[in-house]
């Protein structure tokens, strides 16, 4: 199963991934063209902060079973077998939001789809770069970010990674200095000034 | 939001009584205030906090993943370490332009006034002038005041240009200081030298080494403080007098509810002394009159209100976070703004209101204002102008949207360098004797601006008291010293609060323990501070118990201040992080390498009552090398 797997504490929070998503999204998919076009792209990933300093990337996770999907009244979201992604079929859609209330990460927005120049806003919520991954490439936004707070690839794979981290860390707390993946020391010391920074408000 | 949501909000906002009075109403009206933007702007890009982005060249913009990934060089192959250190300098030239370009305008000005063009100015500190002179040997024995003073403007001019290649101000450091910087290769050669190189070396393809680019941006800090910044305070003196302790009040209480209300606002004394002048005119006076209000209330806001204050008295109404503020209590006819600390969208807010916004430099053009470009040979006319059309404005002002807080904080102010030395009798030797005896263990200087970051005011002042409390002097420049005004940190009743040592000679003196030295190029005065008495003691400055805070700061100027500061060896804590953190080779040479150098260096720490433990224990260590 592959997936975009979020590692929060790389997240910087510059939103690149919501720009790279906005333009896989529009019809002219180039930047300069995007902010022109009549009916806008929005982001399908949302990077949401508290205090400026913890960040986090959220996208649809493409659960499995889906509750958007169970809940849907008119059958307008379904999987693509092949890549695992949950997809909406736009046209059935009636904008009911009752995906919205089931989603459990609250990640379900409402917008015009430029393809079929509707008037009416259905769910359009992350599609996992479908099209991307048919053409055997990654999903936009995880493509955009630099720190690699967003990365695609086989879900064992990188939990597995996680995993380490997490072992090490516990180590760690037995006297190791061995952490994967490292936080260099200075961005450490700017997290905890940021972090002071929002305590005192 | 519930009122009681928009009490805590306002709590939340800010420390000062009448700001949260007004705060509650802009959130009841629903005017935007920089705390609005600054919600919305979040979360802001990690790549700028860290200084890791380079927008430089059109092969960019690039970033460096600061987890050290892939993406480690930039595309001209500039590593982190580069990008980090020009994008310092760069930050940091673009305060000292401004302090410096401020600076110039100043000395035109009194150049304009000794060649008989500047309508309405006058030279005010002849003695003053007559010393500067001496400074720059100029002959001053049986000359006429204008041509001295003509001679004078030339010479500070000439500090600007690149023949000289050296700054006579500068030379006001003691000789160990100097020998430091002359060791070190960062003497100052120039006012305007420095910023244009410091330009030429962020080029693509210049200068790559972060060592080279950070000794660079000291010696531009040292251009700005013993430079431009110091050229303003001079001139600024020598044209509209030397400061001398007056009392005056501030908070947005000093608003009326009678009077027409201008407020002067930004950095420049110039075109702002004038309205102070020419609002004593009569018929203006009888004009407000005839419009139904009881006279003309003038008060300032940020550094010009400083300045305004330092000399004349005028009222103050309130820090950089107040102009929002001021214009949102529905009572002000007219804002007007020179440059520097202005929002861009003033007019915006204005327009929640009848407030009429005058810009007045060529520089710091805003549209939606009215401009009324100030010239020094029609200074006079132009201020006339304004104010006219001020109480023109009374009439439109609505007195069902009008809210004035009461009780206006009481200040002094005026505390020049040579007024401190007055004071104390001519010579710094019973402020060291006292310093020597550990009566006061030291002293530090608090300037800078508000930052939405932290609550408006609580660094300034939760420092502020903690230091005295150790028996430390504080002074002050910029929003540091409003945001003690507003606090009643500014009086000599204030000792009340300061440590046993520090009151009585507080009482003494009848001075308050927060001294309000000016605006923020008036850190030079600062500077001058220092340097007298490390003079008088035969050291370094260096080598004397003093430090520096900024613990608010947001402005490109305050890194120049900052940095000016590091250079001239006046250990420095900053309250917000710079954006260096990409960089460990940066941060280790600005917070432990340049010890070696200066014998000084930066810290960050936001919270201000560790920041005092940080300042009280570098003052240790220079009293124990001092052996006092």
């Amino acid at each position: 199963m592959k997936t975009v797997f979020v590692r929060q504490e790389r997240c910087v929070g510059c939103r690149h991934c919501e720009v790279a998503c906005a333009i896989e999204h529009s019809k002219g998919k180039g930047l300069l063209s995007t902010i022109q076009e009549e009916t806008k792209s929005y982001p399908r990933i949302f990077v949401e902060v508290i205090d400026n300093y913890l960040k986090f990337p959220n996208r649809c996770r493409h659960c499995d079973p889906a509750p958007c999907m169970q809940v849907c009244p008119t059958g307008s979201l379904y999987r693509d077998e092949q890549t695992g992604s949950v997809l909406i079929d736009y046209l059935k859609c009636i904008g009911c939001a009752v995906c919205a209330m089931a989603c459990p990460f609250g990640i379900i927005q409402f917008q015009k789809i430029q393809k079929y120049e509707m008037n009416r806003e259905v769910n359009a919520k992350c599609d996992n770069c479908i099209g991307r991954l048919e053409e055997g490439r990654i999903p936009a936004c995880a493509e955009a970010c630099k720190t690699s707070a967003l990365e695609f690839g086989e879900a064992n794979d990188l939990i597995r990674i996680a995993r380490t981290d997490f072992t090490s860390r516990m180590i760690t707390s037995r006297g190791s200095e061995t952490e994967v993946p490292v936080i260099p020391e200075n961005i450490r010391a700017f997290q905890k000034v940021m972090e002071k920074l929002a305590s005192l408000s | 939001m519930t009122d009681q949501e928009i009490r805590a909000e306002a709590e939340r906002r800010a420390s000062d009584r009448t700001d949260q009075e007004i705060i509650r109403k802009t959130l009841d009206e629903g005017v935007q205030t920089v705390w609005d933007r600054f919600a919305l702007q979040q979360p802001q890009c990690g790549f700028g906090q860290l200084g890791v982005c380079c927008n430089n060249c059109a092969m960019g913009p690039c970033r460096i993943d600061p987890f050290g990934g892939k993406t480690s060089l930039g595309v001209c192959g500039a590593n982190v370490d580069t990008i980090v250190a020009r994008n310092l300098l760069d930050d940091l030239s673009v305060g000292a332009a401004a302090h410096s370009d401020h600076g110039r305008e100043v000395v035109q000005v009194l150049l304009e006034t000794a060649e008989g063009h500047g309508q309405g100015y006058q030279i005010k500190d002849v003695e003053k002038l007559h010393r500067l002179a001496t400074e720059y040997g100029i002959q001053t024995d049986g000359r006429a005041t204008n041509d001295i003073a003509k001679d004078l403007a030339l010479g500070i001019l000439e500090e600007y240009g690149t023949i000289k290649n050296r700054i006579q101000l500068a030379e006001r450091a003691p000789e160990q200081t100097k020998e430091i910087w002359r060791k070190t290769g960062i003497m100052p050669r120039s006012i305007d030298r420095e910023i244009v190189e410091a330009m030429h070396r962020i080029h693509m393809g210049v200068d790559a080494d972060y060592v080279n680019l950070l000794l660079h941006a000291m010696r531009t800090s040292l251009s700005d403080g013993w430079g431009g910044s110091m050229a303003a305070t001079e001139c600024s003196d020598i044209l509209f007098g030397t400061p001398t302790p007056l009392t005056s009040i501030t908070n947005l209480a000093t608003l009326s509810r009678e009077k027409v209300n201008i407020v002067l606002h930004g950095h420049n004394p110039l075109l702002s002394q004038m309205i102070v002048n020419v609002a004593e005119d009569p018929d203006l006076k009888r004009m407000a009159e005839e419009k139904g209000a009881k006279g003309i209330n003038l008060v300032g806001m940020c550094c010009t209100g400083n300045e305004l204050l330092m000399r004349s008295g005028i009222p103050l109404a309130g820090s950089f976070f107040d102009q929002e503020l001021a214009i949102a209590t529905g009572a002000v006819e007219a804002m007007v703004v020179d440059y520097q600390c202005i929002y861009h969208s003033i007019p915006l807010t204005a327009g929640c209101y009848h407030t009429k916004v005058f810009t007045t430099s060529t520089k710091g053009k805003i549209s939606g204002t009215i401009y009324k470009e100030f010239k020094p040979e029609n200074a006079r006319d132009t201020a006339h102008e304004i104010i006219k059309l001020a109480i023109e404005n009374f009439p439109n002002r609505n007195p069902d949207r009008v809210r004035i807080p009461e009780r206006p904080m009481k200040v002094m102010a005026g505390f020049s360098e040579e007024t401190i030395r007055k004071a104390l009798g001519g010579t710094y030797k019973p402020l060291i004797d006292a310093i020597v005896a550990g009566t006061i263990r030291g002293c530090v200087g608090i300037v800078g601006c508000n930052n939405p970051r932290i609550k408006q005011d609580y660094g300034h002042i939760t420092l502020a008291k903690e230091l005295i409390k150790r028996n430390i002097l504080v002074v002050e420049t910029g929003c540091s010293a409003i945001a003690c005004g507003k606090a009643g940190l500014l009086v000599p009743e204030a000792a009340d609060l300061a440590g046993e040592g520090l009151a009585s000679v507080c009482r003494l003196l009848g001075i308050p323990p927060v001294l309000h030295m000016g605006s923020c190029v008036d850190c030079s005065r600062i500077l001058v501070l220092a340097a007298n008495i490390a003079k008088e003691l035969g050291v370094g400055i260096g080598d004397l118990p003093i430090g520096g805070a900024a613990p608010e700061w947001y402005s490109q100027k305050a890194i120049s201040i900052g940095t000016y500061f590091v250079s001239s060896g006046v250990y420095t804590v900053l309250g917000i992080p710079p954006k260096i953190f990409g960089s460990s080779n940066v941060l280790n040479l600005l917070a432990d390498g340049v010890k070696g150098i200066t014998n000084s260096a930066f810290a960050v720490e936001p919270d201000p009552l560790k920041t005092a433990d940080l300042l009280e224990a570098e003052i240790n260590r220079k009293r124990k090398a001092l052996n006092i």
